[in-house]
C-alpha cells in the first residue's frame, strides 16, 4: 500500500462530507486501486453530478468534473469520445445515478462507452437533508417519508445489467480491500463498468431510522454481508448491532461481466 | 470418595492430527480401564487456527474440561500452542512440546515484508513452576523411522512416558486408530518417542525483519472529524475518541500496523508509519495470549 | 472563392462549422434541425471529428460540454422544446466558462407547439433561458450565406470568450435552399492555452474582464470544473466578495468587448426617417420592404442586429434618434421590442407588428406599414 494521499488536494482538504459518512473510504480504496494500476494521473478524468458523493471529486488531483444533476454519464460520454486516452470515472449518488439521472445512465451503459461508473448509495438524498431517494428501502423513514417509505427501491445492479452494462459489481463501504479490487477490475475492464458501493448516511438515513452513526452502520453492514468474510468488525462492535438491516439478500462481488463491442461515437473509418 | 480426576491436554493447531491424537489417548485410557471423558474444540482448523482437546481420566469423571493448573501433562503439537495453554498445566506436571512452529496469519503484523510477532522458542517460561518439560522434534524422529507423518505418535510416546498406563493399551489403541497400512511406523514412533531425548534447541536468530515494536500512528487532526470509526475498529483498542470529539491513541505500543483505521478512515486523517526502532525483542507469552 | 452550391440553411451550418474546426457533434432528433444532425454524421468523421446521438437534449449538451472541456470544438442543434431541455447546461457552459455553440432552429411554441412553422418566439428564452445573472451572446442570421459566416463566428466567439454561444434561426432560413458562395477560408480563434507550467496553474486566474486561459482535460493541466461559485483555483466557495467578482466577470469579459461581438446591418439608414427594425427571416423581409417604400418615395430604411444578444443598444439608439417612425416586426407576441423601447423610449415612436401564426412576416405588410407611416399597425 503506497501513500494515497500524495492523490488528494491537499489544499483544499478536509473535505465537506459529515463525520462518519464512508464515502471518504470509497475515495480512498478508489485512488489505491488507481495507485496499483499506476495510471497516469494526467490522463485520468472523474466526471460527478450533484450530491454529497459528487464532491468527492473536488479533492483528487485530476482532471475533475463536477457537472450537473445527474448528468455525469452524458458530460462523461463527450469526454470519453472526444478524448479516448482518457480513464474516465463518474462518481454518482443514488438519487443522482437513478433518478434524475437515470436516462442518462442507461444509455451510457447500453452504449457500452469504455467508462466506470462508481454509484454511492446511502439509500437517501444526503446533501439535501434526508429526502426519499429510489433506493430508500420501503419501509425507511426519511424527511419526506415521515410514517415510512411506501416506494418500491430500485435494485441498481439489475438495473444496470439488463440496461447493457458490461460489467456490473456491488462492494460494501466496510470492505475496503474487495472495494480497491474490484475498482481496478472495473477500470481494466474495457466497456462500461458499474459499481454500486453500499455506502452510509448517519447524518440522516442513522439518524432518521435510529441505526446508528457512521461506525455503527459500518459494522452493521459488515455483518449482515454474508458473502463476504471480512476480520473487519470487532467484537465488542458486532454485540451493538441493530436487529435488521434495509439490505436484506444482496449480493455482492462481481456480478455479471462480459465483453461486447465498446461504442466510441461515428468518428473516421466508420 | 473417589479418587479426583486426572486431566490432560492435548493442542495444535488446525491439520495437525490433534483430535486422531487424543482419540487414541481416550481409547488407550478406556483399555486401561478408566473412566474418560473427552472435549475438543475446533472448527477454525482450515485457517491454521487452534485446535485442542481435553481429557480428563479416572474411576467417575464428572466434567471432560481440565481445569486451569490441574493438568499432569500437556502435549503441545506445536511451539506456540505449548505457551499458549502452558497455564493449564499444575506445578511439577509435564510439557511435551514440539518445536515446530507453525506462524499463524493473525500475528503477521505487515503484510508486505510478513513480519510476525510468532515467539522464540525458550524454555524459560517453563522454568519457574518445576515443569517436567521434553521439547522434541517429532518430525524429524518420525522421518528417521521412514514417514514423518508418524510424528503425532512420537510425541504420543512422550507422553505416554508421563503416565502410568501400559503399554499395550497403548499400542492396541494405536493399532485401531490410525489409518491401515501405517500401524507399524506409527507404533515404531510411539516406542521411539518413549525415549526420545530433547531435540537441540535452535538458536534464536535475530531476525532483522522481525517484530520489532508497535507501529506509529499519525493523525491530522485538522482533517480528523471524530466520526470514531477508527476507534470502533481498531482490533488492538489503540484509538479513542476523547470528550472533546478528538481522536487519541490511548494505546500506542498495541499497534500492529495492521492499517485497518488509516483505510476506513472516511477523512484521510491517520497514517500508520512502520516502528522507528529496528528488531529486538520477539513476543511474549502475554502477548500472544492477549490477542485470542 | 469557390463556385456557388445550392444549400439549405442547415447544411449551411454544418459547414460553417467545420470551416471553425468543429471536430464534435452530440444532438438528439427535433423538428426543423434534424438536418444538422444527418450532415454532420457524414462528414464530421471525415473531418476527423466524432458524432453521437445522444439520449436526449440535455446529454446532448452535456456531452458537447465534456468533448469541449477534453479540446473539442463542440456543437449542438435543437429547437424550442430540446432548447429547453438545453437551459441547465446553458447556464453550466456559461459558469465553468466552457466554449460551445448551440443551434436553435425555432419552431412555434409553447411546448411542441407547431413543430414545422417558423418563429421567432425563443428570443427571450436564449437570452434568460437559464436561471440566474449570465451574459448572454445570441447570433440571428437571416440566410443561408450568414447562417454559414454566424456559424464560424459563433465557434470564434466561443473560443475567443469562453462561453456558449447561440445560433439562433427559424424554420424558414432552416430549410430554405438558397445558391451561395462559401468562402475558401475563414478566420478562427482557438481557445488561449496557458503559459505557465502546470504546478504553478489555476483553472480560473483571470484579470477582471479577462478570459482565463484553458488547457484540455488530459494535455497534463489537473483541475477542477464546477458549476457552483468557485474561486481562482476552480474550488468551490461561498464567498460574498469571489461570488459577486465571478459573476461580474463572466459579463464584463464580453460587455467590455462588444466590439468584437456587436453586428447591426444598416440598410438604406442615411437619409430615412422611418426604419424598420427587424432580425433573422423577417429581416429579408424587411430588407424587401424598404426597397420597395424607397421606390415608392418613403425614406424607409432597415436596422438589422446579426448579434441580438447582447442587445446592439447603442447602435438601435442611434437609430432611433434619427427616424420620425420605428417599426418593429418580430415573429412572436413581442420580445425584442421591449428592448427597442428601452433604449429608443422618447427618441421615436414605436410601432410593432407581432405575428405567431406560423406564417412568416411578408414584405407587403412591412410595406403597407410604411405607407401608412405605422398607423395601420396589429
Amino acid at each position: 500500500m503506497s501513500d494515497v494521499k500524495t492523490y488528494l488536494r491537499e489544499w483544499a482538504m478536509p473535505h465537506v462530507l459529515c463525520p462518519g459518512c464512508a464515502h471518504g473510504i470509497v475515495l480512498r480504496s478508489f485512488l489505491e486501486s488507481v495507485d496499483q494500476l499506476q495510471l497516469d494521473r494526467d490522463k485520468v478524468a472523474m466526471v460527478a453530478g450533484i450530491g454529497c458523493s459528487s464532491r468527492l471529486i473536488g479533492y483528487v488531483d485530476f482532471c475533475t468534473l463536477h457537472g450537473t444533476h445527474g448528468r455525469a454519464p452524458a458530460f462523461a460520454t463527450g469526454l470519453k469520445l472526444a478524448r479516448p486516452e482518457l480513464n474516465v470515472v463518474v462518481v454518482t449518488g443514488d438519487g443522482d445515478a437513478l433518478a434524475i439521472g437515470g436516462n442518462h445512465l442507461i444509455h451510457a451503459a447500453r452504449r457500452n462507452i469504455d467508462m466506470t461508473v462508481l454509484m454511492l448509495n446511502n439509500a437517501i438524498y444526503g446533501m439535501t437533508g434526508g429526502q426519499a431517494a429510489p433506493t430508500t428501502p420501503e419501509g425507511a423513514v426519511a424527511s419526506t417519508t415521515p410514517r415510512g417509505n411506501t416506494e418500491p427501491n430500485f435494485d441498481a445492479c439489475k438495473l444496470l445489467i439488463g440496461a447493457g452494462a458490461s460489467h456490473v459489481a456491488r462492494v460494501l463501504a466496510v470492505n475496503p480491500l474487495e472495494m480497491t479490487k474490484i475498482m481496478a477490475d472495473a477500470m481494466t475492464h474495457p466497456g462500461f463498468s458499474f459499481i454500486e458501493v453500499i455506502s452510509d448516511c448517519p447524518e440522516y438515513f442513522g439518524r432518521y431510522n435510529k441505526v446508528g452513526g457512521g461506525a455503527e452502520m459500518l459494522s452493521w453492514m459488515a455483518v449482515r454481508d454474508e458473502g463476504i468474510t471480512i476480520p473487519l468488525a470487532s467484537k465488542k462492535f458486532v454485540k451493538t448491532l441493530p436487529p435488521s438491516t434495509p439490505l436484506p439478500g444482496m449480493q455482492t462481488g462481481v456480478l455479471h461481466r462480459e465483453i461486447r463491442p465498446v461504442y466510441s461515437g461515428v468518428r473516421g473509418g466508420q | 470418595m473417589p479418587e479426583p480426576s486426572r486431566g490432560l491436554l492435548l493442542a495444535g493447531v488446525g491439520g495437525q492430527g490433534v483430535i486422531l491424537a487424543s482419540m487414541i489417548v481416550a481409547d488407550a485410557l478406556v483399555r486401561a480401564g478408566y473412566d474418560v471423558k473427552q472435549s475438543e474444540v475446533h472448527g477454525m482448523a482450515q485457517r491454521g487456527g487452534s485446535v485442542f482437546s481435553h481429557i480428563r481420566w479416572g474411576s467417575n469423571v464428572d466434567s471432560p474440561l481440565v481445569p486451569t493448573g490441574s493438568a499432569e501433562v500437556l502435549a503441545a503439537f506445536e511451539w506456540a500452542e505449548a505457551i499458549r495453554w502452558v497455564e493449564y498445566v499444575r506445578d511439577g506436571g509435564a510439557v511435551v512440546a514440539d518445536i515446530r512452529t507453525i506462524v499463524p496469519p493473525g500475528s503477521c503484523t505487515d503484510t508486505r515484508s510478513w513480519v510476525t510477532r510468532y515467539p522464540t522458542i525458550d524454555t524459560g517460561l517453563f522454568t519457574g513452576r518445576h515443569l517436567k518439560t521434553r521439547l522434541i522434534d517429532a518430525s524429524a524422529t518420525a522421518a528417521d523411522l521412514g514417514n514423518a507423518r508418524a510424528a503425532n505418535s512420537v510425541i504420543l510416546g512422550s507422553v505416554a512416558a508421563f503416565l502410568d498406563i501400559d503399554d499395550v493399551h497403548w499400542e492396541a489403541a494405536i493399532a485401531s486408530l490410525v489409518p491401515q497400512g501405517t500401524v507399524e511406523v506409527n507404533l515404531a514412533a510411539f516406542r521411539a518417542g518413549r525415549t526420545v531425548s530433547d531435540a537441540a534447541i535452535p538458536q534464536a536468530v535475530p531476525d532483522p525483519e522481525g517484530f520489532s515494536g508497535p507501529h506509529q500512528i499519525e493523525i491530522r487532526h485538522d482533517w480528523c472529524k471524530g466520526c470514531d470509526i477508527c476507534s470502533r475498529f481498531c482490533p488492538e483498542f489503540c484509538l479513542d475518541v476523547d470528550i472533546d470529539g478528538k481522536l487519541v491513541v490511548v494505546n500506542s505500543d498495541a499497534c500492529t500496523g495492521c492499517r485497518l483505521c488509516e483505510i476506513l478512515c472516511p477523512d484521510f486523517a491517520i497514517t500508520i508509519r512502520p516502528p522507528l526502532e529496528p528488531a529486538v525483542a520477539a513476543g511474549s507469552a502475554e502477548a500472544l495470549r492477549s490477542d485470542t | 472563392m469557390s463556385a456557388a452550391q445550392l444549400l439549405q440553411g442547415n447544411e449551411a451550418c454544418v459547414k460553417g462549422a467545420l470551416a471553425a474546426g468543429c471536430s464534435f457533434y452530440g444532438g438528439y432528433p427535433i423538428t426543423p434541425s434534424s438536418e444538422i444532425a444527418e450532415q454532420m454524421v457524414r462528414l464530421l468523421p471525415k473531418h476527423g471529428g466524432v458524432f453521437i446521438q445522444m439520449e436526449d437534449e440535455i446529454a446532448s449538451l452535456a456531452s458537447v460540454i465534456g468533448a469541449s472541456l477534453a479540446g473539442s470544438k463542440a456543437m449542438t442543434a435543437t429547437s424550442g422544446p430540446g432548447f429547453s431541455l438545453m437551459q441547465e447546461h446553458i447556464g453550466y457552459a456559461t459558469m465553468t466558462e466552457v466554449p460551445c455553440v448551440i443551434v436553435n432552429v425555432m419552431r412555434g411554441g409553447p411546448s411542441t407547439g407547431l413543430p414545422t412553422s417558423p418563429s421567432q418566439g425563443d428570443v427571450m428564452q436564449a437570452r434568460w433561458g437559464t436561471h440566474g445573472d449570465h451574459p448572454a451572446i445570441v447570433l440571428a442570421p437571416a440566410s443561408v450565406g450568414e447562417v454559414f459566416d454566424l456559424t464560424v463566428k459563433a465557434f470564434n466567439l466561443a473560443e475567443r470568450f469562453r462561453t456558449p454561444v447561440i445560433l439562433l434561426y427559424d424554420e424558414v432560413i432552416g430549410h430554405t435552399r438558397e445558391s451561395v458562395v462559401l468562402p475558401e477560408s475563414v478566420d478562427v480563434i482557438d481557445r488561449t492555452q496557458p503559459t505557465v507550467e502546470p504546478a504553478d496553474f489555476w483553472p480560473k486566474d483571470a484579470a477582471p474582464a479577462g478570459v482565463p486561459p484553458m488547457p484540455a482535460f488530459g494535455d497534463g493541466y489537473r483541475f477542477h470544473v464546477t458549476g457552483l461559485i468557485h474561486d481562482h483555483r476552480g474550488f468551490p466557495t461561498t464567498d460574498g466578495d469571489i461570488a459577486e467578482a465571478l459573476i461580474t466577470r463572466l459579463h464584463d469579459k464580453i460587455e467590455e468587448n462588444l466590439d468584437e461581438v456587436t453586428d447591426v446591418e444598416t440598410f438604406m439608414m442615411d437619409d430615412a426617417e422611418l426604419a424598420i427594425f427587424a432580425y433573422g427571416i423577417v429581416g429579408r423581409s424587411a430588407h424587401e420592404a424598404v426597397l420597395r417604400a424607397r421606390e415608392a418615395g418613403i425614406k424607409a430604411g432597415l436596422v438589422r442586429p446579426l448579434t441580438i444578444w447582447p442587445f446592439p443598444a447603442a447602435e438601435v439608439a442611434a437609430a432611433a434618434r434619427q427616424v420620425d417612425t420605428m417599426i418593429v416586426a418580430e415573429m412572436n407576441l413581442g420580445q425584442l421590442i421591449g428592448e427597442v423601447e428601452r433604449v429608443a423610449a422618447g427618441e421615436t415612436k414605436i410601432v410593432s407588428y407581432l405575428r405567431v401564426d406560423g406564417e412568416p412576416i411578408t414584405p407587403t405588410v412591412l410595406l403597407d406599414l410604411c405607407v401608412s407611416g405605422g398607423g395601420g399597425s396589429s
